[in-house]
């Protein structure tokens, strides 16, 4: 087989694919750079042969692929309204600003452009299989639209509180649905990036995040952080939530989550080809769960004593219910929510590059490899 | 920290979780957890669940309660303790067995623990002569008032701030068979201002004659209260002293070893400090088992007000 994979060739998700190709008898996959696609020095129409399996990886942290996603984004009109915007000249002339969140509503306007392009140059393509399709892409890295669809599918899903706008239009949300603790989240963000979990009681206020606000001329310019801080004072809340705001947010009811000895939890859920395989309980002192912030994780054997065979049944139930909206979707990374008492669970969010799972084994693969082996399977009996 | 996780055991026995409608199996060795849960649209009120739950005969032999939530945690609406507190004391001849409550077994990720809404538990006393444990979690608003009960055997306050008042009225308590006790002093930003003072009829050793076990937990001024131990006549009867969680350095831990009491104990809880390695290394080497794991790391260039307690939200 011949294996195509577009991402970022010197990062840590390409090395682990190629090294399970390797493992499993198949030849290196071809890489494009985000970069060379983007910038037409590349065409999939010629790269791709009868057969060939596609594989889109994740753009990452990578500044020169931000920064042309962005120049991307700069062409695109934004169907929804009125978010914070930069023009293409602006965006080229941006500079690396390690942890800096720039226009992420842009981003995504113009990552679902390169998405576009991508399947454009596909259908014209021979014919290939892809291991995950655009638009399934371009859904999961919409926070507000895919819990909406999800909710209506039935799944359950923590309650959102709508399109909010601004600080003011989150406490009267919040007042109005009677929900006192919430969590606020870039609506196009990934790995924590704009987390902010909002409590308030008896005229207390506390916002706990992994965003670091730098006073800037005109406002505060935001940075994600690994150190979560606590703001009290409801006047610097409400400069987080309007900064977040402007590039839209995801806000949903924050469902107290499952806690395992000395730390809160909830679960990493990678579903591939329908099956749920690696597990991951991530473990912290905060609510912030994302692994990404030094957090501690356990396998599933920790927490299955306190969930129960048929909670744990009922979770992964949910789990490939949630694929079913993504039927052609080989596979998604699943954050799962097991409620304080065990006794129920919600979706806190579908992730389209949530694979990279380290050092987790599942019947003696690592995430890429059972991708691998069940997508050859799919084609054996395909043909 | 020991409130991330919903109670799996309490006073020896297992936690169950109750919904209404569940039937009681094995009630005679449960705690039931009866709480509001995020997920009941329209809950009943926490005083109509006990009632739901006191509908099951097997109730009058359930040894133990945990009582979770009292508020709506979906919608938000309001319950206060006071409604537990008296829908407890009314459904007293109703619960003939329990010896042992858990009021508050509430985690962070529900409410954090310095935002608990307590109130007067005086009644409750009153009204369970037979009870023997007794839990609280939250400061906020707590209430003892003057307190006589014959039986309990353990009474244990977890908090970030616990009032001069509730400290003055626990330790001023008459409470002959108490074991255990265990107070979460918590730091001043939550109403934590007891100070060693309020303390003194404690230290002085003229109540609890059978105290065993004393946790002075979770406290900004742990050395001073580890200084104020070190002579004191209660540590004399005691086998286990617990100063964990709180900002313990080498002060405090210092007093403690030039104590001879000390070294009778069994075991000295001092998890979660600011001791040196040199004088963990001191601690260790006592004839008796020292828990002092967790050790927090001043940075550079912080002074004595950069320590923090373990539960400080």
């Amino acid at each position: 087989m011949q294996w195509l994979v577009i991402g970022g060739p010197e990062t840590r998700r390409v090395a682990l694919f190629q090294a399970a190709l390797a493992r499993q008898g198949q030849p290196p996959a071809h890489v494009v750079a985000y970069p060379d696609l983007i910038a037409g020095r590349v065409d999939l129409r010629t790269l791709v042969h009868p057969g060939t399996v596609v594989r889109i990886e994740s753009p990452d942290r990578d500044f020169p692929t931000e920064q042309a996603i962005l120049v991307a984004g700069a062409a695109c009109a934004d169907p929804e309204g009125d978010y914070a915007r930069l023009s293409g000249p602006a965006a080229a002339a941006l500079l690396c600003d390690k942890g800096a969140i720039r226009y992420p509503r842009q981003w995504y306007l113009g990552y679902c452009a390169v998405l576009r392009q991508i399947q454009d140059q596909l259908a014209a393509a021979p014919p290939h299989r892809l291991m995950s399709p655009p638009a399934g892409i371009a859904l999961m890295f919409d926070k507000r639209h895919c819990q909406a669809i999800l909710a209506a599918a039935g799944v359950p899903v923590p309650a959102s509180l709508g399109p909010v706008a601004s600080y003011a239009d989150l406490r009267a949300r919040m007042t109005a649905t009677g929900q006192p603790r919430v969590f606020v989240k870039l609506a196009h963000g990934s790995s924590a990036s704009g987390v902010v979990a909002y409590q308030v009681a008896g005229g207390r206020h506390q916002a706990t995040t992994t965003v670091e606000m730098v006073p800037r001329a005109g406002g505060v310019a935001l940075y994600n952080s690994r150190r979560i801080r606590v703001y009290r004072d409801p006047r610097e809340i409400a400069v987080l939530i309007d900064a977040l705001c402007r590039h839209r947010v995801q806000v949903e009811q924050w469902v107290p989550k499952a806690g395992l000895g000395a730390r809160t939890c909830d679960l990493r859920v990678l579903v591939i080809a329908g099956q749920v395989q690696h597990v991951v309980v991530r473990l912290s002192r905060s609510p912030l769960t994302n692994l990404h912030l030094a957090n501690e994780r356990a396998g599933l054997a920790a927490i299955l004593p306190r969930l129960g065979a048929a909670g744990w049944a009922a979770a992964a139930a949910t789990c490939t219910q949630v694929m079913h909206q993504f039927p052609a979707s080989l596979y998604a990374g699943i954050d799962l929510l097991i409620t304080a008492d065990y006794q129920s669970h919600v979706v806190g969010e579908v992730n389209a590059f949530g694979d990279l799972l380290y050092d987790t084994l599942h019947a003696g693969r690592d995430p890429y490899e059972a991708e691998i082996v069940a997508l050859t399977a799919q084609a054996r009996a395909a043909a | 920290m020991e409130v991330y996780e919903h109670s799996t055991r309490f006073a020896g026995y297992r936690v169950v979780e109750w919904r209404p409608g569940h039937p009681l199996a094995q009630a005679e060795t449960t705690a039931y957890r009866i709480g509001q849960a995020w997920d009941e649209k329209h809950a009943l009120p926490w005083p109509a669940k006990l009632d739901a739950f006191l509908a099951d005969p097997a109730s009058r032999q359930v040894p133990a309660l945990v009582v979770g939530p009292w508020w709506d945690l979906d919608e938000g609406t309001a319950g206060t303790v006071e409604l537990v507190v008296s829908a407890l004391v009314a459904a007293q001849a109703r619960l003939p067995s329990l010896t042992a409550l858990f009021l508050g077994d509430v985690v962070s990720e529900e409410n954090e623990i310095s935002w608990i809404e307590q109130g007067d538990l005086s009644p409750l006393l009153t009204a369970y002569p037979q009870l023997k444990q007794l839990c609280v979690r939250g400061g906020n608003g707590l209430h003892f008032g003057p307190v006589q009960h014959a039986q309990l055997t353990t009474l244990i306050v977890q908090a970030g701030g616990l009032s001069p008042e509730v400290v003055q009225d626990v330790v001023g308590a008459d409470l002959p068979a108490l074991e255990h006790l265990e107070l979460w002093l918590g730091t001043p930003d939550y109403g934590g201002d007891a100070t060693v003072a309020d303390l003194q009829p404690l230290l002085a050793g003229s109540r609890f004659p059978r105290l065993r076990y004393l946790g002075l937990r979770d406290s900004e001024i742990a050395d001073e209260i580890a200084t104020a131990l070190a002579g004191a006549p209660i540590l004399e009867r005691l086998q286990v002293l617990d100063l964990s969680l709180g900002t313990l350095g080498d002060l405090g831990a210092e007093a403690l070893l030039a104590s001879p009491a000390i070294r009778r104990l069994t075991r000295l809880d001092l998890h979660h400090h600011y001791c040196s390695e040199a004088m963990m290394a001191r601690l260790q080497a006592l004839p008796i088992a020292v828990d002092t794991s967790d050790r927090q790391a001043v940075e550079d260039g912080d002074d004595e007000s950069a320590r923090f307690v373990a539960v400080g939200e």
